[in-house]
């Protein structure tokens, strides 16, 4: 499983480059373990010992244990990159020793069976290609006409709105907005596949590869020129990944659900009319906002909703905290994920909404599941549903 | 030597989980922000036998018993980022990291104080007092990453000590666990002293309460001077208008600096200023006294279009570093009174090619931030010679009245010139009272003999290496 050339960094190269400054101890994961080989700077000194010629072999073999744990108790989340002083492309290491991780046969059960199963049908679950479209007939819509039709725009479900009861009403949000503007759109149906965004997280790219390619084909073969997702793991792949790995036959233009809301209502061909009493706050996406920059499209869409209360995180925009549950964690350490998310429910509470916005099923998970925990009245939705209940949609 | 047998077991037996030993964890925790040139390691042993890392004030003082009974040496750590060796183990031990301490958050709004754990960085510390209308007073530019515990324990200042005082000044008590296992809660100024830059030899602090201030908006000015008698006279003059932060930069950092962030400033010795600012009455007020000493000073006012947006890097300088290969640092505290010779005598010998950056930190001195950038990877033979130099021409800053920033592990045995034989006296009584075995981070304040060469104290060895060095 070699990673795609070009991008690709030198790793003690990299690791020698770190001043040490332990401005990357806001690590979501390293404040809840605390010990220094967790540490974003402590990951690179574990690189520069295994990639040491003098190491011994003991030393080698308990370095590569404790390198291989810490790489994957991280969420990917990327606020190590975005402060490292001295610029340091963290994420891109963090990638390759995941990628060395596989190589040395390191990579836990949960997640090579996860591997397999994307692999092999082309969703995280593992389930049949036929019940992609499932969410639809339980939402009592019919979709046939949409599925694999020529359409200048494809609204990119992805795996978890498809397939997963906790995400239900996503796609049906979606497409209720979609179908209200008029769009003329398509979605792929039993062709879509997974946007290969666990298989990157895992460091997989020539597997991850295939499955661009696949989606980029039926893309081409439908005269899609947008695409549009509700998911912030597909919207990240396709931004950031794709264009890596296919280069310049990579020409569809990606829009997050909340970009293409603001340019429908600027052309007025939908409206947000409902009033809510409650007071509404936005978690930022980890791989929305500091992997992808999409940082206000979020909140213009929440603005132009009459007489909304809306009030910032404490820790919002390119400060937002991690919910833990990125990078792939939640199969290595679930205890770790709640730990984490706990300070992100600190923050809910502090903001004093009743409702939290977000864009990505993954945060939106977690939240949800500490917040039945804590047995807090706070509703976590996404916001593509927030913006169909504002639509007045039923 | 390693940990004997019978004081391992009954470390893990209380411990478990929070004692480690396995060696990935052990290189990890033998570096401090100084990752220091192999060659001089033969002068301490900074891989330790183990680290620890304890959860609660009760873990501490076990640990300390089990030391003591033991004669295992102790060595606290918080964030790491000093760069003075205090934090690394001087003749193995145990590395006690403080990370784990934790203890809840209390804002007295009345008292105008914090009390929290003194392992809380001081970005997350802000970030709660902000949310209440409050900020701290004086702290380090290592923001994002140094702990309140670290910062107390080496001495140091900061960003705003020109207006409130370095570490001492902020804290209104201190709850520590002493090397005797005792806990014990400090408040008056005399005792305080003692914990302040004694780097964790006299115990670990378990809990901090410290001075806040309502949180006031800052605002900032620049201005330039050509020479180091310029710069002298100006922060001279500047220090009588009271402003919350002088901070300045040398040349040949200048150049740097514009290169990282954007900016174009003049290849001169730049001063910014920032002063809070409530109303608008205050800033003008304040703009006429700032003009009047910079004429006095014979400086240049700065366009302010030339620092916009200044402030925001203030925690980013090491950035420039990206540029280079590799770097070497020191630091060091000189009165502003005769600091232009100094100045001029570094310019000498590097050929102006040592950066530095200042922070005044009293009406009357300041701290000098060294940085010697590298082009180029070098041997650890030049790397050791060069950081020789270094030390070197920091402590020629005491020929002109000048002392190290802080004794860790190589400045070890300055203490007195950093305090002052008085206060360095009060130490050593003290030290004698908890500590009698010197299991609490030895090697560090105090200086140690060689554990090669017992009739030579590590100060002394350092100097006559470094008097070696043209
Ligand atoms: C980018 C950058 C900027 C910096 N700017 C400044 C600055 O403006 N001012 C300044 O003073 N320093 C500065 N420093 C140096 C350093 O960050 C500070 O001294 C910091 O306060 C050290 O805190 P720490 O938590 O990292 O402590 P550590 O480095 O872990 O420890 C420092 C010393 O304190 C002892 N210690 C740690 N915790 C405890 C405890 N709980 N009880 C007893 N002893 C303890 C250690 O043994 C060691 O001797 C800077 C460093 C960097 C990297
Ligand atoms: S990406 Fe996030 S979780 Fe991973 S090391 Fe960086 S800060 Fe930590
Ligand atoms: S922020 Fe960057 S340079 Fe600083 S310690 Fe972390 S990785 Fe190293």
């Amino acid at each position: 499983m070699s990673s795609s050339q070009g991008w690709q960094v030198d790793l003690l190269e990299v690791a020698q480059k770190c001043v040490y400054c332990g401005y990357c101890s806001l690590c979501p994961t390293f404040k809840e373990l605390k010990w220094e080989n967790y540490h974003p700077r402590g990951i690179l000194d574990q690189i520069k010992l295994y990639y040491s010629e003098r190491i011994k072999d003991n030393l080698k073999n308990d370095v590569s244990k404790s390198l291989f744990d810490a790489i994957f108790a991280c969420t990917m989340c990327k606020a190590c990159e975005n402060i490292c002083i001295v610029d340091l492309p963290l994420l891109k290491v963090w990638e390759q020793v995941r990628q060395e991780s596989f190589k040395r046969g390191r990579w836990n059960s949960k997640l090579l069976s996860l591997y397999n199963k994307v692999k092999s049908s082309h969703n995280i679950y593992g389930l049949p290609a036929e019940e992609r479209v499932t969410w639809a007939a339980l939402s009592n819509m019919v979709m046939t006409r949409r599925i694999q039709r020529k359409a200048p725009l494809a609204y990119f479900i992805g795996c978890q709105a498809s397939y997963s009861g906790k995400m239900e009403g996503v796609a049906e949000s979606v497409v209720k907005i979609l179908r209200k503007s008029k769009e003329n759109f398509t979605i792929l149906g039993t062709e879509e596949w997974c946007c290969g965004s666990p298989i990157f997280l895992a460091g997989g790219y020539s597997v991850g590869k295939s499955f661009a390619k696949h989606n980029l084909e039926q893309f081409k073969k439908l005269g899609v020129k947008r695409v549009v997702t509700a998911c912030a793991g597909c919207y990240r792949a396709f931004k950031v990944v794709y264009p890596r790995i296919l280069g310049e036959k990579w020409d569809i233009e990606v829009l997050h659900i909340t970009e293409l809301v603001n340019e429908l209502l600027a052309e007025g061909k939908i409206q947000l009319k409902k009033k809510f009493k409650e007071k509404v706050t936005f978690k930022d996406p980890c791989e929305l906002v500091r992997h992808c920059g999409l940082i206000e499209a979020p909140r213009d869409v929440i603005k132009q909703i009459p007489g909304i209360r809306y009030e910032e995180l404490p820790s919002n925009r390119e400060d937002a905290l991690c919910c833990g549950g990125g990078g792939l964690l939640k199969l290595n350490d679930d205890n770790l994920v709640s730990q984490v998310n706990s300070r992100l429910i600190t923050d809910i509470q502090y903001s004093e909404a009743d409702i939290v916005l977000n864009g990505c099923p993954t945060c939106l998970d977690t939240i949800r599941s500490n917040l039945r925990k804590q047995n807090l009245n706070v509703e976590a939705i996404d916001i593509s549903e927030f913006i169909k209940r504002a639509m007045e949609l039923k | 030597m390693a940990l004997k047998k019978k004081a391992r077991s009954r470390f893990i037996r209380y411990l478990g989980k929070q004692f480690r030993d396995d060696s990935t964890i052990l290189q990890l925790y033998s570096r401090d922000m100084a990752e220091l040139p192999s060659l001089t390691k033969i002068l301490y042993k900074n891989i330790p036998d183990a680290v620890i890392l304890p959860r609660n004030t009760e873990d501490i003082q076990k640990i300390y018993q089990i030391a003591n009974e033991n004669n295992v040496s102790i060595t606290p750590r918080s964030g790491g980022t000093a760069g003075f060796g205090g934090a690394i183990t001087y003749k193995k031990g145990i590395v006690v990291d403080c990370k784990g301490i934790e203890s809840e958050l209390y804002i007295d709004p009345l008292e105008q104080t914090v009390t929290a754990s003194p392992s809380i960085i001081f970005s997350d510390l802000q970030r709660q007092l902000k949310q209440q209308g409050f900020s701290l007073c004086a702290f380090p530019s290592s923001y994002y990453s140094a702990t309140i515990g670290g910062w107390i324990a080496h001495g140091g200042f900061g960003v705003g000590s020109s207006q409130y005082g370095g570490a001492l000044d902020q804290i209104v008590n201190l709850e520590v666990v002493l090397p005797n296992g005792e806990l014990k809660i400090y408040d008056k100024s005399e005792d305080l002293a003692l914990f302040v830059g004694s780097h964790g030899t006299l115990g670990i602090l378990t809990k901090i309460s410290l001075k806040i201030k309502f949180d006031i908006p800052l605002k900032q000015w620049g201005c330039t001077f050509d020479s180091p008698r310029e710069l002298e006279d100006g922060l001279a003059e500047l220090s009588k208008i009271n402003p919350y932060s002088i901070w300045f930069f040398n040349p040949s950092h200048i150049s740097k600096f514009n290169d990282t962030f954007g900016y174009s400033l003049p290849y001169r010795y730049v001063v910014i200023i920032s002063k809070e600012i409530s109303f608008e009455e205050e800033e003008s007020e304040f703009y006429t006294m700032f003009n009047q000493a910079i004429r006095k000073a014979g400086g240049q006012i700065l366009d302010k279009r030339y620092i916009t947006n200044i402030w925001d890097h203030r925690f980013k300088t090491f950035s420039m570093l990206k540029e280079y290969d590799d770097f070497l640092v020191s630091e060091l505290i000189l009165p502003i009174k005769t600091s232009n010779k100094y100045l001029q005598k570094l310019n000498v010998k590097y050929k102006n090619g040592i950066h530095f950056e200042g922070e005044l930190i009293s009406d009357t001195h300041y701290s000098l931030l060294l940085f010697l950038p590298l082009d180029e990877k070098i041997s650890s033979i030049k790397r050791t010679f060069l950081y020789l130099r270094l030390f070197k021409y920091t402590i020629k800053g005491i020929k002109f009245g000048g002392y190290p920033y802080s004794t860790g592990m190589f400045f070890a045995g300055y203490y007195s010139k950093i305090y002052g034989k008085e206060q360095y006296h009060k130490y050593k009584e003290f030290k004698k009272q908890v500590d009698s075995k010197n299991i609490s981070n030895p090697g560090k304040v105090i200086s140690p003999r060689l554990n090669l060469f017992p009739l030579i104290s590590m100060k002394a060895a350092i100097k006559i290496l470094s008097r070696l060095i043209p």
